[in-house]
């Protein structure tokens, strides 16, 4: 049967997302020692410099301090390429997240035209409904925000409302499994409100925005803007400079 | 008996309580025997007692009659042994004292009935105090009085309870048992069918040898066939469970389906018709059954009206069996009740004649009755059902009416043959009128025709056994139109079998099983496949609605489609992860670039703040005109005038290079690049002036560098923090008592100037930075007059230690240059303007004069000086030096001009200063004309011309001359005597040129770093361009040089002077507040509270009220209400304010204080730092405006004047 294939499929997909996930976090672990390596590297030079400075001339300390400099570049590089990786394995895992909801969707689509009959329990649907609602509303979220991080000019990142609606009806014969889906209390949180992601986001087109992404509401957006669009902070700051 | 008995117990429970222990009386067991005399004393009716009465009474009910006993009677004792043998068993079977002894039963017994417990236990108790000992009587005490008795019994041995009969169905409940007991137990009865089976099946067994099977395996063995049965028939329901969307009645061969009028199906043959057509007001629950399936399920039915079997049949009143439909349709026949539609009655009623008609469409005469066509004249007859089945056109008008009857259900009924069929219904036309086209073929299915032998035969009713639903909706077994018998009954594989009977034992099972097995089959196909057990029937039945899919595929599809969206989630979660992960990534990375700068603050504090203190000079530098190198193939000559370039850049490098330890380090740097382009270029030329600028806004930049640094704890030699940093600015309460101190100037004699100017400054700073305060202004006042009079002393005192060094070279050469200048002054006047051209080397080249070299090149750099006559005496005469090419006589010059040095030495001074204020005044004096008659002073007091106009030149750029305007008034008259004795120029240059001219005095280059002295420094810097000049007069007139600082220190302008510096704004604010008196119909920025400095003029309160006209331009005179409200204002704020007008569009006017009065069109850069003033656009563009109003006056009023100040600028 076709749907067991494409779903087997994906299971053999994702079968290399532990192991891959695991190499990539060993790798970011070992970034992570070295930069640590580093820091304590700099503050034995800070600390030298401190205790030596008065005997030094004004060429050894430039020469000190040029190795203290190095040391913290290379630390930025480590931090970069830490962040690049954890952008790397988000994009991994946001891809095989957007696959299983396209091969679900698919399923699901079978299954319907095969229960064509299977609409009893009307009112557990609704129930499920929403909640389901909820959950790819995020899905959906997270997956524009993949987007908008590589890419530096972000393109408008909006929640595309139409998550697969075929699977609903399917999905929500077990409401009580996406009810469950416990609250993560380390979600990460967004927007000036510091809340977690929800209904359409729009992220912010400075890459350097600390916080990057915003509820529609909370900056006053109704529709998604045209060109580009900034935060309110990174507005303020643009004008302090 | 015994039913009364307990009657009495139970009514009288309530009441006996009421009378507490020990009351009873009356035993019951006297009551109990029949012939007990109660009965007939006390027959009563039934009427009603008081509670008092009734506690007293014992009613009974006997025989149907009601007995009431009064408690106090005395009741017979009646002994019998049936009686009471029958009590002792109807103890047991109330197992009141179940297992205990005889003889306590019997005790009880005798006692016994008790109505109650308190009742029962005071019998006892009673009884046991008293002998109540033999089994065959009872006795009855009356002593109740009786202590606490103790129970004696004993036993009985030869009792033996009897029976008890059954009791009352009242004392019966009915306890339902749950489905799991049921199933448990073999809910199957045996009807006689099965017993007679079962006989002859033993019979057969004993023949054979075998032990007969007992009923009750039997049934338990039916039982569970007919579970397993059920079973199967569920799963094979699921696999057929298809919905009959096109399900109609068959009855009016409609599909419709109201909610009022749903279409029912029978449970067993799958029937489907409508309430109403069927007459089925209430939906029952539960299963549903046709008539005929109910009343004969096994039997088909035939029709007596119609030849066709199937369809809705209802039973006749005679016990035959018609179709609904033709019981509707034959005239004759009706139903008994209109809402069940049952029975139908009148068969009898109808004629013989209509028994008679031949159905032209079966073409079977005699059976059944026929209508006819209702078309007049046609006479063609037809069964009802052969007609519904041929489709013709049968229109029922559901017109009930009243009938003869009463309750006859009429219709208005048209059928027509074929061949009258309404035009357009005919054939398969359409279905609104009737029995047509698709109900013709529906009719066709709804009936079969019953064979001309009647026989056995199952019709369709027999149909599905299995369980259709009755649903409101249309929901129906697909089995009723095939024609054959469906299996009806599940077979049940052999192996299901075994399981069943596996509690069982009986010998040869399998054999008895099997013919049990086909026992049971035939027995439910007998049944038209109706189950035997009810229960499981409807049970499960009303499982299935309730959960129609415990569909294994389903569930596994669930399962997969769980697992899957677990798995979804699962990742949702590692993606919220990682998205934590990320960005815990980024804030790492933020840290660490915070934690670089922090240790940077931390290792190089100096370096960072040096830094900063750099990139804010930079900023200032808005033309970037210091940003880089001078580049020396642009001017190769560069190298000749500075030894040592400095820039931007190159500071930097020294920065980062750690080079600078203290700000000290910074501004020298600063300050020699500033020095290196004032003295390269001329002071009238962009760069000049930039430099200038940059230098007082510089200066105040690294002053308070220099105040946070002290105040930061740097410590200098590494660049580092002190250890203990030191809090400053600690007090701010005391800081007012300090600058009190200090300004007292007893407190100040221990100090050299130099140290009282700058702890002077540093008060200012301090002043200045605080917050506005009562006593700030006057404060800063005072300390601003106090620092100019410094000043004055300081450059005083530093020219007379120049005089007793006395550098007698220098002297020479400065006058020579004074001479020549003069000289070429005057012999050649064409040359002044050429050397106009020539005068942007740098004015401090003097100490070098001979070193300079022709600058052609600069010359091109430098297009917009437009220089006064005066300037070009000093540059002209250095250029003379240089030897420039242009001009040839300047070899000759010097040549004179040596000679002439040599030959009037002596009197040098007199000539050269008389003839260099003259000519200054000559040249200056027109240019000053705007600025009023400080000119003829400035002039008086320049004894050396190049550097009178120089300063002279520096001071208009800052928009005012100060100096002049404060000191002229006084000064004047001095001066003019001191002309005479030569000793102008040198009082002169002393009140200009406080740091005392030597440029690597380190006094001068702190006076040079403190910029808010505007004009002040300005003139010092002259003073150091022309310091030779100055010592070269300063000699000849020791004596003079002290009387003009003591009277500069009196000067109250003078004391005024740094004001806005301190806050690195603008110099010419400053400059302007030396000017105690603005000349009306000046031009300046005024600034207002609230709104950035805006052009206006200064008009004279005090002007004709008839007007005047400004060089042909009408000025506006103020209004009266203006005047009034300026006077008023001086009088409260004690201060002299200037009347101003606006150069807005409503010329507005506005009183004013003079340090909020600034010259405009001075200074080019300071009119466009004023035009940028404004934060808002709207009022820079405002502001624009009124400045292009002012150029425009300015304009008009310059085109009627002799002198153009714009020229001169």
């Amino acid at each position: 049967m076709a749907k067991g294939m494409y779903l087997e499929h994906y299971l053999d997909s994702i079968e290399g997302l532990p192991c891959e996930l695991q190499r990539n976090f060993a790798l970011m672990g070992d970034l992570d020692n070295r930069t640590e390596e580093k820091k304590a590297e700099i503050n034995e030079l800070a600390a030298e410099y401190v205790a030596k400075v008065r005997t030094l001339a004004s060429e050894e300390r430039v020469q000190h301090l040029k190795k203290i400099e190095n040391a913290y570049h290379k630390c930025k590089e480590y931090s970069d390429d830490k962040v690049q990786l954890a952008m790397q394995i988000y994009e991994m895992v946001d891809k095989h997240i957007r696959q299983l909801d396209a091969d679900l969707a698919r399923f699901e689509n079978d299954l319907q035209e095969k229960l064509d009959s299977g609409i009893q329990d009307s009112s557990d649907e609704k129930h499920s409904q929403k909640d389901k609602n909820i959950k790819e509303k995020k899905g959906s979220h997270g997956r524009d925000k993949k987007g908008s991080d590589q890419d530096s000019p972000k393109q408008k990142k909006q929640k595309n409302g139409t998550s697969p609606n075929v699977s609903e009806a399917l999905l929500t014969m077990h409401p009580s499994d996406v009810l469950d889906m416990p609250v993560d209390p380390n979600e990460p949180t967004y927007c000036l409100c510091s809340q977690v992601s929800y209904g359409e986001m729009i992220g912010c087109d400075n890459t350097d925005c600390p916080i990057e992404w915003f509820h529609f509401a909370c900056v006053g957006l109704t529709i998604k803007p045209k060109g580009k669009w900034y935060c309110p902070r990174c507005i303020q700051e643009m004008r302090k400079k | 008996m015994r039913k009364y008995k307990k009657r009495v117990g139970q009514s009288k429970a309530g009441r006996e309580t009421g009378n507490g222990t020990g009351q009873v009386h009356a035993d019951m067991d006297a009551v109990l025997c029949p012939p007990s005399p109660c009965r007939l004393n006390f027959p009563a009716t039934r009427d009603t007692l008081t509670y008092e009465q009734a506690q007293k009474m014992v009613e009974i009910e006997l025989e149907g009659r009601l007995h009431r006993i009064n408690i106090y009677d005395q009741l017979s004792v009646v002994t019998e042994d049936e009686m009471l043998a029958q009590d002792l068993t109807d103890c047991n079977s109330n197992k009141e004292n179940s297992v205990q002894s005889r003889a306590r039963q019997r005790n009880k017994q005798a006692v016994s009935k008790s109505r109650k417990k308190d009742a029962k236990h005071a019998a006892k108790c009673r009884r046991s105090g008293s002998q109540c000992s033999s089994q065959s009587h009872v006795c009855l005490t009356h002593h109740i009085q009786s202590p606490l008795p103790k129970p004696t019994f004993r036993k009985v041995e030869k009792f033996k309870p009897s029976p008890a009969p059954p009791l009352p169905v009242a004392y019966y409940r009915y306890m339902e048992k749950s489905g799991e007991e049921l199933d448990n137990e073999a809910e199957y009865d045996m009807d006689e069918e099965d017993m007679a089976w079962l006989e002859i099946v033993n019979q057969k067994r004993v023949s054979d040898g075998h032990a007969s099977v007992p009923p009750d395996t039997f049934e338990l063995l039916i039982d569970r066939l007919e579970r397993e049965s059920i079973l199967e028939s569920r799963s094979q329901a699921l696999s057929q469970s298809t919905i009959d969307e096109d399900a109609y009645c068959c009855v009016c061969l409609d599909d419709e389906c109201l909610n009022s009028n749903v279409i029912l199906f029978c449970d067993i043959c799958n029937l489907a018709v409508h309430q109403e057509c069927y007459g089925v007001p209430y939906i029952p629950e539960g299963q549903w059954l046709c008539r005929c399936c109910l009343q004969s399920p096994s039997r088909p039915v035939d029709c007596v009206l119609c030849p066709n079997r199937g369809g809705a049949f209802k039973q006749t009143s005679d016990g035959n069996w018609a179709h609904v439909i033709c019981a509707i349709w034959i005239p004759e026949v009706c139903f008994a009740n209109t809402v069940f539609l049952e029975p139908v009655e009148g068969v009898k009623n109808i004629p013989p004649a209509r028994w008679k008609l031949t159905c032209y469409l079966c073409k079977q005469k005699g059976r059944g009755a026929s209508i006819q066509c209702h078309k007049a004249n046609c006479y063609r007859a037809f069964h009802v059902t052969c007609a519904q089945r041929a489709g013709l056109y049968m229109k029922i008008d559901p017109v009930r009416e009243t009938g003869t009857n009463g309750t006859t259900f009429t219709v208005k009924k048209t059928a027509f043959c074929e061949n009258h069929s309404p035009p357009g219904t005919g054939g398969e036309g359409d279905e609104d009128n009737g029995l047509v086209g698709g109900r013709g073929s529906r009719g066709q299915r709804s009936y079969t025709l019953s064979p001309p032998l009647q026989q056995n035969q199952n019709g369709r009713k027999k149909g599905s056994a299995t369980q259709q639903k009755k649903t409101q909706k249309k929901a129906a077994g697909g089995s009723r139109k095939t024609g054959v018998p469906l299996l009806l009954v599940p077979q049940i594989p052999s192996f299901r079998l075994n399981k069943i009977c596996t509690g069982v034992s009986v010998e040869r099972k399998n054999q008895f099983m099997q013919r049990l097995h086909n026992y049971w089959l035939l027995k439910r196909h007998s049944r038209n496949g109706v189950p035997l057990i009810r229960r499981l029937h409807s049970h499960i039945q009303a499982q299935k609605s309730e959960q129609r899919e415990p569909d294994a595929k389903l569930q596994a599809v669930r399962e997969e489609l769980k697992y899957w969206q677990k798995l979804r989630q699962d990742l949702e979660k590692a993606r919220l992860l990682i998205e934590l992960i990320r960005k815990r990534e980024r804030l790492k990375r933020e840290q660490f670039k915070l934690q670089q700068a922090a240790l940077e603050l931390q290792l190089t504090p100096a370096l960072v703040f040096l830094r900063s203190t750099l990139e804010k000079l930079q900023e200032k530098d808005t033309d970037h005109i210091f940003i880089s190198p001078v580049n020396l193939k642009e001017v190769p000559d560069y190298l000749e005038f500075v030894t040592e370039p400095m820039d931007f850049s190159k500071m930097h490098d020294r920065l980062e290079a750690h080079k600078y330890i203290s700000v000290a380090d910074l501004e020298s740097d600063f300050n020699l690049m500033i020095s290196n382009c004032l003295r390269y270029n001329s002071n009238d030329t962009v760069f000049h002036k930039t430099a200038m600028q940059l230098r007082e806004v510089g200066g105040a930049i690294l002053r308070h560098a220099r105040h946070q640094a002290l105040s930061i704890g740097l410590d200098p030699s590494t660049g580092t923090h002190l250890p203990d940093k030191h809090t400053t600015n600690g007090s701010t309460v005391s800081w007012l008592d300090e600058v009190d101190l200090l300004l007292d100037p007893e407190n100040r004699v221990h100090m050299s100037p130099e140290d009282q100017l700058k702890n002077l400054l540093d008060k200012l700073d301090l002043v200045a930075s605080m917050r506005t305060s009562g006593g700030r202004t006057k404060r800063m006042r005072l300390l601003r007059r106090e620092i100019n009079s410094l000043r004055h002393k300081i450059s005083h005192q530093g020219r007379n230690r120049r005089l007793l060094n006395g550098k007698m070279k220098e002297e020479k050469r400065e006058k020579r240059v004074d001479k020549m200048d003069f000289i070429t002054s005057h012999a050649d006047p064409k040359k002044s303007t050429s050397r106009k051209a020539q005068e942007p080397s740098c004015p401090a080249s003097s100490p070098l004069p001979g070193d300079a070299p022709p600058n052609p090149p600069l010359f091109t750099l430098e297009t917009g000086r437009t220089t006064t006559p005066g300037q070009s005496n000093k540059s002209g005469g250095r250029r003379q030096k240089g030897k420039t090419k242009e001009n040839s006589q300047s070899e000759d010059h010097d040549g004179f001009v040596e000679k002439e040095e040599e030959n009037f030495h002596s009197k040098k001074h007199d000539t050269v200063a008389s003839s260099v204020q003259e000519e200054a005044f000559n040249m200056v004096s027109s240019p000053k004309m705007g600025v009023g008659r400080r000119t003829s002073v400035l002039f008086k007091k320049a004894k050396n011309g190049a550097r009178l106009t120089k300063e002279k030149s520096v001071l208009l750029q800052n928009g005012v001359s100060k100096v002049e305007n404060g000191i002229s008034p006084r000064e004047h008259t001095p001066k003019t005597k001191l002309q005479s004795a030569k000793s102008t120029s040198p009082s002169l240059h002393q009140l200009r040129s406080r740091g005392p001219s030597t440029c690597s005095d380190s006094e001068g280059e702190k006076s040079h770093s403190l910029p808010e002295e505007n004009g002040l420094t300005n003139g010092l810097k002259r003073q150091n361009g022309n310091s030779s000049d100055s010592e070269g007069c300063i000699p000849t007139f020791p004596t003079h040089s002290s009387p003009p600082t003591k009277r500069s220190r009196g000067k109250p302008a003078m004391s005024k002077v740094p004001v806005g510096a301190v806050n690195g704004v603008s110099r010419s604010r400053a400059v302007s507040q030396n000017n105690d008196e603005m000349d009306p119909l000046t031009l300046v920025w005024a600034k207002c509270r609230g709104y950035p400095s805006y052009p206006a003029m200064i008009v004279d309160a005090k002007m004709p009220r008839e007007g005047i006209l400004h060089n042909g331009i009408p000025i506006p005179v103020p209004p009266k209400d203006v005047l009034n409200l300026g006077r008023r204002r001086q009088e409260v704020t004690n201060e002299k304010l200037f009347l101003v007008l606006f150069f807005d569009t409503k010329r507005t006017w506005q009183w004013l204080p003079l340090d909020k009065l600034h010259h405009m069109g001075v200074d080019d850069t300071v009119d466009r730092l004023r035009l940028m003033e404004g934060k808002k656009p709207n009022v820079r563009k405002s502001v624009h405006k009124a400045y292009d109003r002012a150029m425009t006056h300015l304009s008009y009023v310059k085109e009627n004047s002799t002198f153009n100040p714009s020229n001169f600028i």
